[in-house]
């Protein structure tokens, strides 16, 4: 039975990391299709969480298309591989390490880093916004 | 509700038994001596006959043995014993809800506090009144020969016959259970309980209970300082001044002789009780009216 | 049972400009809310703030002094067996009567509860494996409270109220607690309110969120929509309240910039953007510890708060 964490000080709501953790699992295998979900009661109870937020993490899935439920019987996955093919992935793969290994030269630390990352993908996001409106 | 008082009282309940039960062996050992004193000086015949002014030896010894109640201490603790019994049931019943927040459970079931409260006085009262009658009764059992003699309308026997006794552990308990709930604390309520009990208690016997009604006068038929033995106040002298066994003399004035005779017993009884339950009620009521009220609580 | 299954049409409890006051203070004043059917509602607040004044009226233990408390549309009247048989409720320090055994405290709950589930509570006490025959005094802090719980559950009263129900209780008793809690609300037709000065873990377990200070609601809603009607903005220090979209309700100041805690509907985070803001979002912890410092409003939170409270204050240094 798939276990769920949760990170209290992440920063992070808690049904979106679970949402992330099915995405995850899926992405690396560990979530395969047809495997059944715990309950809601059982999640809420293993992770001393809201029962709704477990709700709305399981249709936000559902959603996204990854699961799919059986009345009276639970919620099951139905995708089976990431929604990126494998070749993309691995060349996504490989410009980060690129991209990574220059910006340790260029001396960022972890930190620097992560809030470039954070940064521009905020202003793309207003970009993409602009761009649509 | 009645099994939650009762469940919540059993304590107080069994050590009302337990009390009522050193009493009871006390009263047959006392009583059954008494009975055979009694009847060995054949005092019941000499009573009828003379008053008691044909046998003062037989007399005098029968008091001397068992006429206990005279001793100050013994007194003390009889006269206590019903005001404790009533605060120590009473001062705990609505304080030791609020003293440990158990209110907030007691009164948030699906019983209006009112009701609540109004079941467990019912209940407790009936029981102080079981309480109250059995010692009556127990010890009017046991008196009943020294009854005979010195008859009952003496202080010390007074007391703890007739209906007194039950309405002085009334009251004690109609205090100390406003005072709970006034207070919210119960060692403090039982003592802000027991202190107007107790003045109120000596007020009434040693100021009223002479004048519930007007005393009588007659002229003494005993006489002072003569070779033959005499009678006088007491419960020593036997029969008292006015020559009848059971009145209770107040004064001696050269030859007139001021008493209650002891057919007033009763009506004395009556009258005191029920002073003492118009003040139970009155203090019961208020409870009840206050709780009602008053309706927020920080304990 | 989530707030999808229940009946969303009569909400668990809805109260309309509630007050208590006492003597001359009021505990409670102008109370307008309202909290759905199914859902698990936290009440936030200092101590003193009216946490207890209002938990006390919904349960039917306290008259109200003005306006009105609707649980599942019956209007409340205090103490009397209508309004006290529909709320269960455990207090602070969940009492118990210590000398009671576990099975006479339900017998008790069996004597004073017409509606009382016996088999439930059996049920509980096995699956907790609690002897009912054990006195309450000799119970761990951890199982008295669950003895509590019992007590309210088996009442089989819709709507619960748990009054700070763990504060004193031990991080694992504490989490097993709420573990049952949120078992519960996962399984049954239930609505919870629980009250808490403990703001770091709520995220969690409710999905209601009502904030008390001084005596009035200062914010009341559903947590995620409360959560994304809320932005943290860095900005310039010259930035004014004015300028930002929403109210502002709380406001750090350092020498060049400030991080302002604004409250604002979905189109006006829209319509801004400028160079040099940024936006970020507020976590619970966050958004209920900004309004519990500020000076308390007085008016019901409906009512759109005063402009900033202080608009171009002296530069201060940031704190965090």
């Amino acid at each position: 039975m798939f276990r769920f964490r949760l990170d209290g000080s992440s920063g992070v709501p808690p049904y979106l990391q679970l949402v992330h953790q099915v995405r995850q699992a899926l992405l690396l295998g560990y979530l395969q299709e047809g495997d059944r979900l715990p309950t809601v009661k059982d999640v809420a109870a293993d992770l001393v969480i809201n029962p709704n937020t477990v709700v709305k993490a399981y249709r936000q899935l559902e959603h996204e298309g990854l699961t799919g439920g059986r009345p009276g019987q639970g919620t099951f996955i139905t995708a089976t591989s990431s929604p990126v093919p494998p070749a993309a992935h691995q060349d996504l793969r490989a410009s980060l390490e690129a991209w990574l290994r220059a910006a340790g030269e260029a001396g960022l630390d972890d930190e620097a880093v992560t809030a470039l990352i954070a940064v521009a993908r905020q202003d793309l996001k207003q970009d993409l916004k602009k761009e649509r409106v | 509700m009645t099994w939650v008082t009762w469940r919540q009282h059993r304590s107080q309940a069994m050590a009302c038994l337990a009390l009522l039960a050193a009493l009871a062996v006390y009263a047959i050992i006392e009583g059954t001596s008494m009975r055979t004193a009694f009847s060995n000086d054949n005092l019941a015949g000499c009573l009828a006959r003379s008053q008691g002014t044909g046998c003062p030896a037989a007399v005098s010894d029968f008091t001397g043995a068992f006429g206990s109640a005279v001793n100050i201490a013994f007194w003390s603790v009889c006269l206590i014993i019903p005001g404790l019994i009533g605060v120590l049931v009473g001062g705990s019943l609505v304080a030791r809800e609020l003293e440990y927040g158990t209110w907030r459970l007691a009164w948030s079931q699906t019983v209006p506090r009112t009701r609540w409260l109004g079941v467990k006085l019912a209940l407790v009262t009936g029981g102080l009144i079981a309480v109250g009658a059995a010692m009556t009764a127990v010890i009017t059992w046991y008196r009943a020969p020294m009854d005979r003699v010195v008859g009952h309308l003496y202080q010390n026997v007074y007391d703890y016959e007739g209906l007194v006794l039950t309405a002085y552990i009334l009251c004690a308990f109609g205090f100390a259970v406003l005072a709970g709930l006034l207070i919210r604390r119960s060692i403090p309520a039982m003592i802000a309980a027991f202190i107007p009990w107790l003045a109120i208690r000596l007020v009434i016997e040693f100021v009223f209970r002479d004048h519930f009604m007007a005393p009588l006068t007659a002229t003494g038929t005993c006489v002072q300082n003569s070779p033959q033995p005499h009678c006088g106040m007491g419960i020593g002298f036997v029969p008292p001044d006015t020559g009848h066994i059971g009145d209770l003399v107040l004064s001696v004035n050269g030859n007139l002789v001021t008493y209650q005779p002891a057919s007033r017993f009763w009506p004395f009884q009556f009258i005191e009780a029920g002073i003492f339950v118009a003040l139970t009620a009155a203090a019961l009521g208020a409870t009840i009216w206050l709780l009602h009220r008053r309706a927020a609580w920080t304990a | 049972m989530t707030q999808d299954d229940a009946d969303g049409s009569v909400p668990a409890l809805r109260t309309d400009r509630l007050g208590r006051r006492y003597g001359k203070m009021w505990g409670l004043r102008d109370c307008t809310l309202e909290v759905p059917a199914g859902a698990v509602a936290a009440v936030v607040g200092p101590n003193g703030a009216g946490k207890t004044t209002l938990l006390e009226m919904i349960i039917g233990l306290l008259e109200p002094t003005e306006g009105r408390v609707d649980v599942f549309g019956q209007t409340s009247r205090a103490d009397t067996a209508g309004s006290l048989g529909r709320v269960g409720y455990v207090a602070q320090d969940h009492p118990l009567y210590r000398d009671f055994t576990v099975a006479d405290m339900f017998h008790l709950g069996r004597a004073m509860n017409p509606s009382w589930d016996q088999n439930l509570a059996d049920v509980r006490m096995d699956a907790l494996s609690i002897p009912v025959n054990r006195k309450i005094r000799r119970l761990s802090g951890g199982q008295q409270a669950q003895v509590s719980l019992t007590m309210a559950l088996a009442k089989r009263a819709p709507l619960l109220v748990l009054d700070e129900p763990v504060s004193s209780l031990d991080p694992v008793a504490r989490l097993d607690f709420m573990r049952d809690v949120m078992a519960i609300a996962a399984d049954q037709a239930l609505t919870f309110l629980i009250s808490s000065h403990v703001v770091a873990e709520l995220e969690r377990y409710c999905d209601w969120l009502i904030i008390l200070s001084a005596g009035h609601v200062q914010l009341a809603g559903p947590a995620d929509d409360l959560l994304a009607a809320h932005q943290l903005l860095t900005v310039p220090r010259a930035t004014l309240d004015a300028d930002l979209p929403g109210t502002a309700i709380q406001r750090t100041d350092s020498d060049r910039h400030s991080t302002v805690l604004v409250r604002a509907g979905a189109d006006q985070f829209a319509g801004y953007g400028r160079p040099g803001w940024q936006a970020d979002p507020v976590s619970f912890e966050q958004l209920i510890m900004a309004y519990l410092q500020r000076r308390p409003s007085p008016r019901s939170y409906d009512n759109p708060a005063p402009a900033a409270e202080r608009p171009g204050t002296p530069a201060k240094e940031v704190t965090r």
